[in-house]
């Protein structure tokens, strides 16, 4: 994710990406790139909703060159209202072709017949990423992000591992999300608001920690949420946290500042905070991470003609190559996919000794928070309303 | 005769006309009011009874949305909705009046103008990137802090400066106190001068005159004040975000929160439930200031 931002959480950022995305568009910066890609485009352009994260700079020309078809990015917002009122209540099942989020939104998507299973076989560069073999394949927690009752819907676009930030000038190192909750931090301490994110780092801490009893992290009964958010409300009321943050650059600002020491939070946050001077650093926590994909779809749309259906899965298959994945990670910081990382070395002309170091280094770098694991972040629960409800209550509760 | 009968003929067809032409000038806006305002309220108020049936909902007839709003932690939310919103009405307006009065009253007209048109700047600086503004100042290691520190009037930094009550009230007193200073500046330049001259000819001292004069002509333009300010505040997302602190909500943010998990009867309840409480108020406001009355009274002092 870029250093764009808008509302909740990882939400939150992603609706800013797409507020960024359509910024440039109202600049006729986006435009004017699709504009030069359709010109090429000569069977037509795909209609592309996207939060922000999978526009490689509004270059669509190696896509358009290949195919014959044009890309028209459209932004959209990340929460899950508004991607099912997008393609249902906004017609948006007639009018896109495919919708890149985050993933593990499949339930809601099949459930509501909007989406329709990837067929594997039309993706030649879907064998060639060894990181859904690794890390996303069936049986594994992984394939919550792109699956749904066996069956695959959603095409890996980045994958990422999320823990919290810290100034080692004020803390020393932190190697535990119990930086979190230490007492030594009292009013330095922030968390997103989001209780998919926050509140299962959380419950991640208190399982591994064994503070209480939670079997699975990721989707927990009413009764572990109510667990995790009494403790929670508990360490609010003793005055642990400073703020709950809600967008990427209040994000930002709440590190460069120095207002708060420890944050739960992604990592690009830190990268924008080291731009701007201030040396956080990304912990890697005994527990692990909070592991998360997103994940590119074909809208379900039974008046698709045939073309444009293998158009659709022409840019599935474009954005598992190495161009799209170098360019993506090094706008994003993310890891995409394996090819990125050698093309980004093997062609000079697209990419400098210096960008594909760091294309290989950011993967490096996600790939160790993977093979650390810990728990994968859940986007709809079993028990969601009570996530919610709960979270709410927390939020509600009186501070010190 | 005929000529007569004609032209009377005439004016009751042009009577008619004119009737049909103010009932259909009357009808635009009504009709407005009703497709763009009270239909998508009497929606909300319908679909706060209604059932999830999965992501979706259902027509039934169901008081759950309103029992988990009433009985849960979001009863505390509306709760303090409507004391920050009392409390920023009453704070800003305290603020605000006294402007408006030597605005109108004591500065000449050029200097009025320009002091209005500052007030303009706020409408046209982003609400966010305001709020973001004076995170900055209050941080803990903001301008204000240091400013503090410097002239010793404290050991450290304020922490309550920022993400308090304090810090949201600073927030919501910038963004709606100039809504407010416009139409009590404009019905206090409405209060016919002569008047006030009387009260002194009479022997009343200033004070009197403001409170027995001044202050009653003026109700109008405070009642409006106070509506631009509540309603203003009581809607308010962005301020409780940025400058709020730990999970601080006003109804505007716990009703979206409902919406992200696609909790419609919910976020419909809590809906239709501040829309009946801001209809309240507005009643009780309606009723205990008879605006038509002072509205009638500013119509006769100008003819």
């Amino acid at each position: 994710m870029d250093e764009v931002a808008a509302r909740l959480s990882r939400r939150e950022f992603l609706r800013a990406a797409a507020y960024a995305t359509a910024g440039a568009s109202l600049l006729r910066l986006g435009p004017l790139v699709s504009w030069a890609g359709a010109a090429a485009a000569k069977k037509g352009t795909l209609s592309f909703a996207d939060i922000g994260v999978g526009d490689p700079g509004g270059d669509w020309s190696k896509f358009t060159n290949a195919t014959g078809w044009g890309v028209n990015l459209v932004a959209i917002g990340n929460a899950p209202s508004q991607i099912l009122n997008v393609l249902i209540a906004g017609g948006g099942k007639g009018v896109y072709d495919v919708i890149n989020i985050v993933g593990g939104m499949q339930k809601p998507l099949v459930e509501n017949d909007l989406i329709i299973p990837i067929a594997t076989s039309r993706l030649p560069n879907w064998g060639k990423d060894a990181y859904i073999s690794e890390f996303l394949s069936s049986g594994k927690p992984g394939f919550e992000f792109i699956g749904y009752k066996g069956k695959i819907y959603g095409v890996p676009t980045v994958l990422q591992g999320d823990s919290f930030a810290y100034l080692p000038e004020k803390t020393g190192q932190l190697d535990s999300y119990a930086a979190l909750f230490d007492p030594k931090w009292k009013g330095f301490v922030a968390l997103e608001d989001n209780f998919t994110t926050a509140g299962q780092k959380t419950a991640l801490y208190l399982k591994t920690n064994k503070l209480a009893t939670i079997k699975d992290p990721a989707n927990m009964t009413p009764g572990e949420i109510r667990t995790v958010i009494d403790f929670l409300i508990e360490k609010k009321k003793e005055g642990q946290f400073r703020v709950i943050w809600t967008s990427f650059e209040q994000a930002v600002d709440l590190l460069t500042r120095r207002e708060v020491y420890v944050m739960d939070c992604w990592e690009p946050m830190v990268f924008a905070a080291r731009k701007k001077g201030v040396s956080a650093v990304y912990a890697r926590p005994k527990e692990g991470y909070l592991l998360w994909a997103m994940a590119a779809y074909i809208v379900k749309n039974p008046q698709r003609p045939a073309d444009r259906e293998k158009g659709a899965y022409d840019l599935l298959n474009f954005m598992l190559d190495g161009w799209y994945g170098a360019k993506i990670t090094l706008l994003r910081g993310y890891m995409t996919n394996p090819q990125a990382v050698a093309y980004a070395k093997a062609n000079a002309g697209d990419f400098s000794a210096a960008e594909a170091a760091e294309v290989a280094r950011i993967h490096d770098n996600v790939r160790s928070k993977f093979r650390l694991g810990g728990t994968w972040q859940n986007r709809w629960p079993t028990y969601v309303e009570q996530y919610e409800s709960e979270w709410a209550r927390f939020k509600a509760a009186p501070s010190k | 005769m005929g000529t007569v009968q004609g032209s009377t003929q005439q004016i009751t067809l042009s009577r008619r006309l004119s009737g049909i032409a103010r009932y259909v000038l009357l009808a635009i806006p009504l009709l407005f009011l009703a497709v763009f305002f009270l239909l998508p309220l009497g929606l909300t108020i319908l679909v706060g009874f209604f059932e999830r049936a999965g992501f979706w909902i259902r027509p039934a007839f169901t008081l759950a949305a309103y029992q988990a709003f009433l009985g849960g932690p979001r009863l505390f939310v509306l709760q303090r909705s409507l004391f920050v919103a009392a409390e920023v009405t009453v704070l800003a307006l305290a603020l605000a009046y006294p402007m408006a009065y030597f605005l109108s009253m004591h500065v000449r007209p050029q200097v009025t103008r320009t002091v209005l048109l500052l007030f303009t700047v706020p409408f046209v600086v982003n609400y966010v990137i305001r709020n973001f503004s004076w995170a900055y100042l209050l941080s803990r290691t903001g301008p204000v802090n240091r400013l503090l520190e410097a002239l010793h009037l404290t050991a450290g930094s304020l922490d309550w400066l920022l993400y308090s009550d304090f810090s949201v009230l600073v927030g919501l007193i910038s963004s709606y106190m100039p809504f407010m200073i416009y139409p009590l500046w404009l019905a206090l330049a409405g209060v016919d001068r002569r008047l006030i001259e009387a009260s002194w000819v009479l022997g009343a001292p200033p004070l009197l005159t403001f409170l027995r004069v001044t202050l009653p002509l003026s109700i109008p333009g405070i009642f409006t004040a106070l509506i631009f300010g509540f309603v203003g505040s009581f809607g308010e997302s962005a301020v409780p975000i940025i400058l709020g602190g730990v999970g601080y909500q006003l109804m505007g943010n716990t009703i979206t929160s409902a919406l992200d998990v696609l909790n419609y009867p919910l976020a419909a309840a809590m809906s239709s439930i501040v829309v009946v409480v801001m209809l309240l108020f507005l009643a009780a406001w309606y009723l205990l200031f008879d605006v038509p009355a002072f509205l009638g009274k500013i119509v006769r002092w100008r003819v």
